[in-house]
């Protein structure tokens, strides 16, 4: 594959991942418990629906909840290509770096300490933030292993609070495999400064990662400095991960097969990868949650709102198949 | 007859196996007698033992149908972990796998967070086997993805993504329980020994016998293994099918552990390389026994610690082997290929 026809591509997947969004979106506005005709839902995004309550409806609760998953979607995808090229291994996401288990850790005592009021999401992402920073303090050489050991450790505590108050445990479970019921512009607005910065942030960085990606001997050769950079690349990953797992929870999946199949289309240079990565996390994780979001109102007695299918659960489940196929393709003779 | 010499296998001095062994027991006596004793209410050494021998003490039923069965099933399961452990990482030659990665922890998961979210009439008696069945069943699914290929790291990949894709189901599944129901499951996940009895001893000891059976017959084999694949063929041992077996019998023990027990973390992981260090030997064979030993020690002692930790309230046993498993390890370094 030459790099002008993999620029093509990745321009291609660029665009048809537009345009896909954009269909995802229209689908999402369509779908939902309440039937709007297609007309008042159009009508009702240029605020001239013929009922108040149908501008509420989509406005309020469909437009935020599909945003909030594009958004979050693409900061993890970001996430896991930038941790896979920091820790040199293609199987590493941002669970890897026991994040997720360090925000789950933090809402949970949120809750425990202080329960009814919302700090869900500074929690969320303070925790994510500490976590980072003690990886990057105790990860040295193996930050993939320091990670997952780490994760383990911070999953054992959330559980251990659980045990001494176990009132949160139906949120901080459904928080912990990610879920996108009841969004609201509010999710919106604390979602889409982070996608502003670090997409683009993450872009900047994609040649040095190119080099980085050479190993330890070249990137010194081509000028890098390596703690730095290591340092640059986590702390992005790191809040990426965070600022999507506070908006829609510990998804899983994500952040791995989204980089993956962005690799299998353009290949291994970051400067494609980051955006045509971008683009698919976003659509994937919509899509899953459109999926969840339909399983749900299917079942009977369920409120999609509070409850449900999360759309963790339906990452995980398409994901494991995907990741199978990709590993036994990885290992064809 | 495969033949290895001893010079490869054991690069570190070491103590006496039986040295070891006999200190095991000894400690494994040890922890047996305090959980005899601590609990409400506190007995004296003394007392435990005449309550267990005397049918018609006051304390008969709290000692030995209470507190013994819990121990033993500890001691059992912990060292069926240790096993599967140990089998797992010498078969796939790799110092970080676990039954976790196998995909049968989360496959008994579903079918019991099922049972319990969904409120289907199970008899009690009948869980244990449908929570087998659920974990065979997933590490049959691993088996089977992985395909013709066994290389070490894409084993362990397969049963990553198997496992993630149960604990999805778990979720979808708790999605749809009650909020009472939800506290109960949650117990579960973490792996706990309380409120077991000797109906759930007699589920597992069986499968835990026979595991140790078949790695005590493939023992040689599997040390093979771990010198490598082109080595362990030179020394005419049929390398897949060792692989698949060895693999197997790991998922038979841990499935039949996480059949009673909940899919308790890190004994697995850390009981092999405990035994290592403890013989200083690095031989799957000499690794066999110890192996067992500690690993059911340590779970029995996790449970005495997760039983005292926050009295008067139990934490589920696997918080604790977490929060002890992962220092251990940490302080253990096994980053790097085991021998």
């Amino acid at each position: 594959m030459t790099g002008r026809t993999t620029t093509r591509r990745a321009g291609a997947v660029v665009a048809g991942g537009l345009l896909a969004g954009l269909l995802l979106v229209l689908a999402h506005l369509l779908v939902g418990r309440s039937e709007l005709p297609p007309g008042e839902v159009l009508r009702a995004l240029v605020g001239r629906a013929s009922e108040p309550v149908y501008e509420v409806i989509v406005l309020d609760y469909r437009l935020p909840r599909v945003l909030v998953g594009l958004g979050a979607g693409a900061l993890l995808a970001v996430s896991g290509v930038l941790v896979q090229a920091v820790v040199r291994n293609p199987l590493a996401e941002p669970a890897t770096t026991g994040v997720g288990a360090g925000a789950a850790l933090a809402v949970t005592a949120a809750l425990v300490l202080w329960p009814g009021r919302p700090l869900a999401y500074p929690a969320a992402l303070v925790g994510a933030l500490a976590t980072g920073a003690v990886l990057y303090a105790v990860g040295r050489r193996s930050l993939a292993v320091a990670g997952v050991l780490l994760g383990a450790v911070l999953a054992a505590m959330t559980s251990l609070l659980l045990v001494v108050d176990s009132a949160p445990i139906g949120v901080v479970l459904r928080w912990l495999v990610g879920s996108l019921n009841a969004r609201t512009p509010h999710d919106w607005a604390l979602l889409w400064p982070w996608v502003a910065v670090l997409l683009p942030v993450a872009w900047l960085l994609a040649s040095r990662l190119n080099a980085w990606a050479l190993g330890d001997a070249v990137a010194v050769g081509l000028g890098l400095r390596a703690r730095p950079l290591v340092a640059v690349v986590l702390l992005v990953a790191v809040g990426a991960a965070a600022a999507a797992i506070a908006a829609a929870g510990a998804v899983a999946f994500v952040g791995l097969v989204a980089p993956h199949v962005a690799r299998l289309w353009v290949g291994a240079d970051h400067r494609r990868l980051v955006p045509v990565s971008a683009v698919l996390g976003a659509l994937l994780l919509s899509l899953a949650d459109l999926v969840a979001f339909s399983v749900t109102i299917r079942l009977p007695g369920v409120a999609p709102d509070v409850s449900g299918v999360p759309v963790g659960a339906v990452t995980a489940l398409l994901g494991a198949p995907v990741l199978i196929s990709l590993i036994r393709r990885e290992s064809r003779p | 007859m495969i033949i290895i010499p001893n010079s490869i296998a054991t690069a570190v001095p070491r103590s006496s196996p039986a040295v070891v062994l006999t200190a095991l027991g000894l400690a494994a006596a040890g922890c047996l007698l305090a959980a005899l004793c601590v609990g409400h209410p506190v007995l004296a050494p003394g007392t435990a033992v005449a309550a267990l021998l005397d049918p018609d003490h006051p304390q008969r039923v709290t000692v030995g149908e209470v507190r013994l069965p819990r121990a033993v099933l500890g001691a059992v399961a912990g060292g069926g972990l240790g096993l599967s452990g140990l089998l797992l990482q010498d078969a796939l030659r790799n110092p970080i796998a676990g039954p976790e990665l196998l995909g049968v922890s989360s496959g008994a998961a579903v079918v019991v967070a099922t049972i319990v979210v969904l409120g289907l009439g199970v008899p009690l008696a009948l869980q244990p086997w449908l929570a087998l069945a659920g974990a065979l069943v997933a590490g049959a699914g691993v088996l089977l993805a992985m395909g013709r290929t066994r290389a070490p790291d894409h084993v362990v990949l397969v049963g990553a993504a198997v496992s993630a894709a149960c604990g999805g189901l778990v979720v979808a599944v708790v999605g749809l329980g009650t909020q009472g129901n939800v506290v109960v499951l949650f117990r579960y996940l973490m792996g706990s020994l309380a409120a077991r009895g000797w109906s759930h001893v007699a589920t597992v000891a069986p499968l835990v016998a026979a595991g140790i059976l078949v790695a005590w017959l493939i023992r040689r084999r599997v040390e093979a293994l771990t010198l490598g694949d082109e080595v362990a063929a030179g020394l005419g041992v049929a390398v897949a099918r060792t692989r698949v077996l060895a693999v197997g019998t790991a998922a038979l023990l841990a499935a039949a552990v996480a059949s009673a027990c909940g899919p308790v973390a890190w004994v697995a992981l850390l009981a092999p390389h405990l035994a290592r260090r403890l013989t200083g030997s690095a031989s799957t064979r000499r690794a066999l026994a110890p192996t067992l030993a500690v690993g059911g020690l340590l779970l029995m002692a996790a449970d005495l610690g997760a039983r005292r930790l926050l009295y008067p309230v139990e934490v589920p046993v696997g918080i604790v082997t977490t929060l002890v498993g992962v220092p251990a390890l940490l302080l253990l370094r096994p980053t790097g290929r085991p021998r």
